[in-house]
This record gives C-alpha cells, sequence and structure tokens, in this order.
C-alpha cells in the first residue's frame, strides 16, 4: 500500500512537471518530486547533474534530444550490462 | 541432485515492480511528449529513464561492494562419509550491507548432494542436511548472495567459498548369491545391509572426550589429523517412531507427558537428522505410517493428536509368525515322548507361521522394510492387558537386525526381545 502512495505520488508529481511549461520550472519540479520519492539521496547530485544536462540538450535541440537519449541509455543499458557480467564471472571465479 | 546452473549463473539484474513502473510512466511521458510537442514531458520522461540507469548504477555498486565484503564459515559434522549417507551443514555469511540493501545468503551444497540450504540473513547461522550421492571428494559449490532494492534485484553466485572437501566412500555391493562369476547386472547395492556389514557409518574429526578407541589410525594417518569412527548403531539413519495409541482416556499427566515425549521425539529427529518415519498403532491396527518424512506437519497429521483410540482389531495375545517360527526352530530336547511332543509341536508351529494371515505383522513388516532405519523407538504407556502388537512389532525389528528402544512410563514393565528401556 505504501508503494502504491508513493507511485500514485510521483504520476501526480509527474503531471505537475509537464503541467509547468516552462523548462527551468519543469527541471527544478523534477529533481523535488524525484528526490521525495527516493528517500535516501546518496549519489542524488550526479544524477541531478545529468538530468541538468539533459535539459540543456533539449533546451538547445528541441524534441531530437529525445533520440539522443534514447542512444544514450542503449549505451549505457549495454554498459551495465557488461558491468553485471564481468560481476557474476568475478563472483563465479571466471575471471 | 539440482541444475544450479540455469538457474543462477545467469546473474543479471532484475527491475522490481516500481522500476517497471517507472518504465511505464516514462514511456506514457514520451508519448504525450511527442504527441503534444511539450518539452516539459520530455524533459520529465528522459528524467525518469536517467533515473532508472543510474539506479541500476548504484545497484551494481552496491551489489559488488557486498560480494567483496562476504565471507563464509561453513561446519561439517562429518568430511569423510559414505555414500547415501546425511551430513548436517552448518553455514554463516557476514556481508557488509549497502544502505537501502536487502540481502539474503544461501548456500550451495556439492553438486552430487540431494537436499536445499535455506536461505538466511547475514550474520546468522543456517543449519541443513544434505545426503550425499556419488561417491569421491566433493565440495561444495559457493553460496548465492541474494540482493534487492527498491528498483532492482539480483542474484550472484560466489564459487570461492567451497570449502570444506568432503571425501564419501562408495556404498558396499551386495551379491545376490549368484555364485562366483556372476556378472555385473547381477550385483545389486543393498546400503543398509552394506552398512551393517561393516558397522562404520563414516569418519569425523576427533573432538575433545571422544572415545580413543574409535580413533581411526588409517585415516587419521592419511589426514594428518585425528579421526573417529562413527559407529552405525550409534548414529544411523533416520529412526522409526513407533507410537502404541492408548485404548482409553487415563491419568492426564501421564498422557500429557507421553504426547510431549512423541512429539519431541519427532520434532527432534525431523530437525537434527534427515526425517524420520513413522508407525502409529491402537492395538492390533496401523492407524498411519510415514516413511522417511521431512515434513512437521505432515508428521504431526499423522499422530492425529495422539487422542486414545479405541483397538478394531484385537490380536487377542496371538504371538504373531515371527515368534512361532521362532518357537518352531528351537532344537529338541529331552527324550522319549518329550522328544516327539516337541517335534510335533515344532511342526504345528511352523505350519500356523506358514499359514497365518497375520495382517498386522505384515503391515509391520512392510513398514520396516519400508522405513530403512536401524532403530526403532517404541513409544506405549504399556497398559495392563493384551501387549502382544507391541510384541509382535518388536519381533518383526528383531527379525531385520534392528535395535528397539521402548520408551514407556516408571513402572510399566517392560517387553521381551527389547535392547533398552527409557523412562518417558
Amino acid at each position: 500500500m505504501a508503494f502504491d502512495r508513493r507511485f500514485l505520488l510521483l504520476s501526480l508529481g509527474e503531471v505537475l512537471v509537464v503541467a509547468a511549461g516552462n523548462l527551468a520550472i519543469a527541471l527544478v519540479l523534477q529533481a523535488i518530486v524525484l528526490a521525495a520519492f527516493l528517500g535516501d539521496l546518496r549519489g542524488y547530485p550526479v544524477f541531478a547533474v545529468g538530468a541538468a544536462a539533459f535539459a540543456a540538450v533539449l533546451y538547445a535541440a528541441g524534441m531530437i534530444a529525445l533520440l539522443g537519449l534514447a542512444a544514450a541509455l542503449g549505451c549505457g543499458y549495454a554498459a551495465l550490462t557488461l558491468h553485471d557480467h564481468r560481476l557474476a564471472l568475478r563472483a563465479g571465479g571466471r575471471a | 541432485m539440482r541444475g544450479y546452473e540455469p538457474l543462477w549463473s545467469a546473474g543479471m539484474i532484475r527491475p522490481t515492480r516500481t522500476s517497471e513502473g517507472i518504465a511505464a510512466l516514462a514511456l506514457a511521458l514520451t508519448v504525450t511528449a511527442l504527441l503534444l510537442a511539450n518539452p516539459a514531458a520530455a524533459l520529465a520522461a528522459g528524467s525518469l529513464a536517467l533515473f532508472l540507469l543510474w539506479r541500476g548504477w548504484q545497484f551494481e555498486q552496491d551489489l559488488a561492494a557486498a560480494a567483496a565484503s562476504l565471507t563464509v564459515a561453513r561446519e561439517v559434522d562429518r568430511t569423510i562419509l559414505r555414500q547415501g549417507t546425511a551430513a548436517t551443514v552448518r553455514v554463516r555469511a557476514d556481508v557488509a550491507v549497502p544502505a537501502g540493501m536487502a540481502v539474503r545468503v544461501r548456500d550451495l551444497p556439492p553438486a552430487v548432494a540431494a537436499g536445499d540450504a535455506p536461505l538466511s540473513l547475514p550474520g546468522k547461522a543456517a543449519a541443513y542436511t544434505v545426503r550425499l550421492m556419488a561417491p569421491g571428494e566433493t565440495a561444495f559449490c559457493g553460496v548465492v548472495l541474494s540482493a534487492s532494492d527498491r528498483f532492482f534485484a539480483a542474484s550472484l553466485v560466489c564459487r570461492r567459498f567451497d570449502a570444506p572437501q568432503i571425501r564419501v566412500f562408495p556404498a558396499g555391493v551386495v551379491e545376490n548369491g549368484s555364485g562366483t562369476g556372476g556378472a555385473g547386472s547381477d550385483t545389486e547395492v543393498d546400503r543398509r545391509a552394506a552398512l551393517a556389514g561393516q558397522g562404520i557409518r563414516g569418519f569425523r574429526p576427533y573432538q575433545m572426550g571422544d572415545d580413543l578407541s574409535r580413533i581411526d589410525w588409517k585415516v587419521t594417518a592419511r589426514h594428518d589429523a585425528y579421526y573417529v569412527r562413527e559407529p552405525a548403531g550409534l548414529e544411523g539413519g533416520s529412526p522409526l517412531i513407533a507410537v502404541d495409541l492408548p485404548a482409553r482416556a487415563g491419568d492426564p499427566e501421564t498422557n500429557a507427558r507421553f504426547s510431549m515425549a512423541v512429539s519431541g521425539a519427532v520434532e527432534g529427529a525431523i530437525n537434527a537428522r534427515e526425517g524420520c518415519s513413522l508407525l502409529v498403532v491402537a492395538g492390533g491396527e496401523v492407524v498411519g505410517f510415514l516413511p522417511r518424512t521431512q515434513d512437521i506437519r505432515e508428521a504431526f497429521s499423522a499422530l492425529g493428536g495422539l487422542a486414545p483410540l479405541e483397538p478394531r482389531a484385537p490380536l487377542y495375545r496371538a504371538p504373531g509368525p515371527a515368534v512361532l517360527a521362532a518357537r518352531a526352530r528351537v532344537p529338541l530336547r529331552g527324550t522319549g515322548q518329550e522328544a516327539v511332543y516337541r517335534e510335533r509341536l515344532g511342526v504345528l508351529l511352523a505350519a500356523f507361521a506358514k499359514e497365518s494371515p497375520a495382517p498386522f505383522a505384515a503391515a509391520v513388516r512392510t513398514a520396516l522394510g519400508r522405513a530403512e532405519a536401524v532403530e526403532v523407538r517404541l513409544y506405549s504407556l504399556l497398559p495392563p492387558g493384551d501387549r502382544s502388537h507391541l510384541c509382535q512389532i518388536v519381533h518383526e525389528a528383531k527379525v531385520r537386525g534392528m535395535r528397539v528402544v521402548l520408551k514407556a512410563p516408571a513402572g510399566a514393565g517392560a517387553l521381551p526381545g527389547i535392547d533398552a528401556v527409557e523412562v518417558l
């Protein structure tokens, strides 16, 4: 139930972000909403910097930035998979 | 024997329901952004996707840190044992658990072992029993580190924790009497007979207080450490617990003590060993039989609350076929008419022993055969009156070479043929 309530609040926060209209206000709101959702802010500035960089690209390049983000996410996912694979090999004594 | 590899070695992190919900939300915002050309929605969608990637990376870092800090202490009660016998494993894993992460550890028994380990919390010891099914040197397969946070979960196999090594001797091979030149297909492994014949069930490191005469010098010399033999009679397989339900409610205090003793024995046998077999009788009737169960609820269900049960099939002091057969084999003594009388009696008893249907004795015999136990623990209040069903159980057990321990109230008497009496 707690999970549902938190997720509902996140969804409402996203509605607020979309309704903000202005990109800068949306960025601030998004940072606040996700921080509230997360609770534990360990390492959060790293994410905040990434989100701000994406907002800057979005402001400069427009909607095409979504394509760039998709490519970046693909690379990130590949890197994560590779890291996970290496971790499994190391723990399994095969690397 | 299990196949762990397909289940665990993939090791990929898995999203939780929270992550799946966030991904769905990001997708919905992306559609909104594209349909309405809304940069704020695009920012929300992109930042949510970035958020998931960042959390995944964070989880991987935490998992690597937890795996690096993992230490495992594992103890096995015997490191040298015979094929098919059980070993009790105690394992404790210590992990530095990162904040926001929940970690559980599961031990991986040797690949040739039957039995699973429970999931345990870091810092908490867990005990379980495995049965080594193949001979040779074997080692543990490591531990599985199961970690999760709010967004991701993963199971990581850590194989470097494989100590201690276990040596498994093959079970004996018994000829079936086909004589010299019998082909390989004419032999079969008879575990119980092989163990009974050799009298040794396994070896374990010497502990303070052990009988010095039980030190096995060959094994000690081979391992450069003292090892003692474990006789089959002292630590047999799972015991058979036979319970004689009382016919009617008697003294409540005695009944309570009886119930506690039986329940405690069943629970102890299931928790401490590889389970137990349970035979419940009421007079000349087998009420229930569970061969080698490890399910404590099933065992207690078979006991039926140990409520008194009026026997529906009295035996009327019938000695049973085992006793008749034994009496028929009594050597002839005396001379003249006495010898003739004894001979005729022997023939008569032998005929009765052969022809008597004796369904109770047959059911007990079948149960003893399926239990594969070396010891019968017979729980009874030994009420006055007909005890022939208990005598038949004892004799059937003795025919199979089993040790019989009677557990009865003080002053209730004893039964012929039992090896030991313990007061409830």
